[in-house]
């Protein structure tokens, strides 16, 4: 019942589109968490600004060539990789940690089609 | 929960009551006032069905502005036609899981949320430009387009320049409706983008963007070409021409 007058106080806000979902609670994205102690940069910049290191050490890369800095790919891959999530898929890859804030958030990546999300160290793994 | 995330909580309340039954109020005076002549705009549709299809088309193309003003009609269409975008991007805030269709539309969002001060910006230079524009333009009508502006521009901010926790702002809108209150984020960009916003649901039911609603009610647009075929008599009106006609 509260759950339904916040979403009718809210309609105006929505534009009449409010939907309200059973379950208790303001359903959360629960990202793994990567080995070691911490990530590349501190964790609240990682959230804001993961795509930016992520796309700028792209350009880096492919236009001036240069290589290996603490932004690369395959690092994340590195502390990153889980289980993947579809069951088919024996190995431990980027995708679930991804995934698992991007659909929340609606946002679509294309990196894995062409660098590989497959740790090293997971069976069958190839960089 | 820290002092800012109540404060903005309470704030998304009350613009929203404000909001809603100030909407309402205006809805219902527009839906219940008098309109004594029989005045639409001619040449106007002589059935209902045309009637409606003619608000239909002002709502959805503006064709009364088209035959009016072709630069406005552009610019308007600009800034409407984004917003719309805009609004549809947003409601990844909103949904959880988010529907497919709002997924596939975040790229045209941002493109929406540029098209949309691009649009506002060409309307508040004729403003500034057009001599008999600027003689009537008061005080409202540049602060209207300058709270725009200024929610459009820092939506791009966050967009291109100072990001903010989109998962914890998203945590946040719909700790909202869930009655589940979440921290907002505390970054200055979203804080002031936020604050305009709910400045703008205050604001919205004692301004000219009534004119979204009020469209819908003007008389020259919704009223059919029958003049001849029925008599148009407004039912206050209706008992003293009952009493003339004994
Ligand atoms: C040395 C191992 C390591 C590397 C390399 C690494 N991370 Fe992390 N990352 C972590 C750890 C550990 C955390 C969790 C920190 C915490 O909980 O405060 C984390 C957190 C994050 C978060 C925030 C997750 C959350 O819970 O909100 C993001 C996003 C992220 N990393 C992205 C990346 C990306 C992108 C890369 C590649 C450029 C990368 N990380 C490389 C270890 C790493
Ligand atoms: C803490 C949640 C979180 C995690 C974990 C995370 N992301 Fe993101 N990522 C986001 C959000 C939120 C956005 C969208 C920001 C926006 O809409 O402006 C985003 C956007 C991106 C973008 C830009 C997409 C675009 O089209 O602009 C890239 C690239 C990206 N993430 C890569 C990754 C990669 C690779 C990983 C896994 C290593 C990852 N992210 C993990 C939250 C996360
Ligand atoms: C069309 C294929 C393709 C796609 C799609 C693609 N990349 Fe790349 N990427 C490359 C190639 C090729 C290189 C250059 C590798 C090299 O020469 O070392 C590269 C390099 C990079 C690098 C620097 C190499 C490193 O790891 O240090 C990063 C970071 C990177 N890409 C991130 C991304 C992200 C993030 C996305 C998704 C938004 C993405 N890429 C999508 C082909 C692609």
């Amino acid at each position: 019942m509260m759950r339904l007058t916040g979403g009718l106080l809210l309609v105006g806000l929505a534009l009449g589109a409010v939907p309200v979902s059973a379950g208790d609670g303001v359903p959360l994205p629960t990202p793994a968490r990567g080995k070691g102690t911490q990530c590349v940069e501190p964790t609240d910049t990682m959230r804001r600004y993961h795509m930016d290191y992520l796309l700028h050490q792209r350009d880096e890369t492919v236009h001036r060539g240069i290589r290996g800095t603490k932004y690369a790919l395959k690092d994340c891959v590195e502390c990153h990789a889980t289980p993947d999530p579809r069951p088919e898929v024996r190995a431990l890859t980027l995708y679930g940690f991804c995934k698992e804030c991007h659909d929340y958030a609606a946002v679509s990546i294309d990196c894995f089609g062409c660098h590989t999300p497959v740790s090293a160290s997971s069976e069958g793994g190839s960089q | 929960m820290s002092l800012l995330t109540v404060l903005y909580v309470l704030l998304f309340y009350a613009a929203a009551v404000i909001f809603v039954v100030g909407l309402g109020r205006k809805i219902w005076q527009f839906a219940t006032v008098p309109a004594p002549l029989k005045i639409p705009t001619t040449p106007a549709p002589t059935t209902r069905g045309g009637v409606a299809l003619r608000i239909a088309r002002e709502v959805a193309l503006f064709e009364s502005l088209f035959k009016s003003n072709r630069w406005i009609w552009v610019f308007a269409v600009l800034f409407h036609a984004g917003l719309l975008l805009v609004v549809v991007r947003h409601l990844r805030y909103f949904t959880e899981p988010v529907w497919g269709v709002v997924t596939l539309a975040q790229p045209f969002g941002i493109y929406g949320g540029m098209a949309m001060v691009v649009g506002l910006l060409g309307l508040w230079a004729r403003r500034a430009v057009v001599d008999r524009v600027r003689y009537i333009s008061s005080p409202s009508d540049h602060l209207m387009l300058a709270l725009l502006v200024a929610i459009g521009a820092t939506g791009l901010g966050m967009k291109y320049v100072l990001h903010t926790d989109i998962v914890q702002i998203k945590a946040f809108t719909l700790g909202l409706l869930y009655f589940d209150w979440r921290p907002l984020p505390g970054d200055p960009l979203l804080l002031l983008h936020l604050g305009l916003v709910a400045l703008l649901m205050i604001v919205f039911p004692f301004s000219k963007l009534l004119h979204a609603p009020g469209v819908f009610f003007s008389p020259s647009r919704n009223m059919v070409d029958n003049p001849r075929e029925t008599r148009h008599v407004a039912p206050w009106a209706a008992p003293l021409d009952a009493a003339r006609d004994r």
